[in-house]
């Protein structure tokens, strides 16, 4: 009787035994799951930042080209004014009428200058402007895309 | 008689352990990952600029353009700046036009930075 017992015990502690090994290996199995998925997410994190990194990089890029011709469009401003000693007020005293047009071509130049600084579509004589006397001297480098300057 | 007990016993503990091993259930958690909506703003609305008449008065010339302005019916009045402060004006219109490019510039990156990648969370 005691060996039927013990018999029946030992059938149902193995029983029970092989069934918590299954369970954890479904545990174990979960875990492992858990790793990978884990492991691939942050593969996807490292490669996004990494385009992330580019993106950035590109944008300061353009916008350091983008400040460099600010500084050479001011200084080709000064540059004419005072090229040469030129000096605008004897100018106009002397050339009154040829100075007033030139004059207000340039405001008008800069007003365009203007429009498409905030946002204002090139027009198609702006974009294919490639010569020195097509462009706008303003601002060039916004207006005629197109124009190459051999300076 | 005390065998069967001590068997009992064990086969007691055996048993009520063995109802854990199955494991308890366990809640599931999911989370859903909904991107954020877009701003989706206009760009600004690009300036249209009107034109200025520049007159450049001398001493030689003052009374002839006070003359002509009478004439067109505009009143005898100019409000001048010297040679050296129009290059000034001219500088500080170049800057302003400037400043303006960045920040629609700077716009347009930052758009383009979260909005056309997949950034935008």
């Amino acid at each position: 009787m005691a060996i039927a017992i013990m018999l029946i015990t030992g059938i149902a502690g193995a029983g029970m035994y092989v069934m918590k090994l299954r369970a954890d290996n479904a545990t174990l199995k979960a875990n492992q799951f858990k790793l990978e998925t884990a492991i691939t997410e942050q593969n996807k994190v490292l490669e996004q930042q990494k385009e992330d990194f580019t993106a950035i990089l590109e944008s300061n890029k353009k916008l350091n080209v983008l400040i460099n011709t600010f500084k050479k469009d001011l200084q080709d401003l000064d540059k004419r004014f005072t090229k040469k000693n030129r000096d605008i007020g004897k100018l106009a005293i002397d050339r009154t009428k040829s100075i007033e047009r030139i004059i207000n071509k340039g405001g008008k130049n800069a007003a365009r200058c203007i429009e498409l600084a905030s946002g204002a579509e090139h027009t198609e004589e702006e974009l294919k402007a490639t010569l020195k006397s097509e462009i706008n001297p303003e601002c060039p480098a916004l207006a005629n895309p197109n124009y190459v300057s051999f300076q | 008689m005390y065998h069967f007990n001590k068997i009992f016993a064990i086969a007691m503990i055996v048993f009520l352990t063995g109802c854990s091993i199955g494991g308890e259930k366990k809640i599931k958690i999911f989370s859903v990952e909904k991107p954020r909506e877009k701003l989706n703003y206009d760009m600004p609305t690009p300036l249209q600029m009107e034109e200025i008449q520049w007159i450049i008065i001398t001493s030689e010339n003052a009374q002839e353009v006070f003359k002509k302005l009478e004439e067109a019916g505009i009143d005898p009045v100019l409000f001048g700046i010297t040679d050296k402060d129009f290059q000034v004006l001219a500088r500080n219109f170049a800057q302003i036009r400037q400043k303006l490019q960045e920040t629609n510039n700077l716009l347009e990156e930052y758009k383009k930075y979260y909005e056309d990648t997949e950034n935008s969370q």
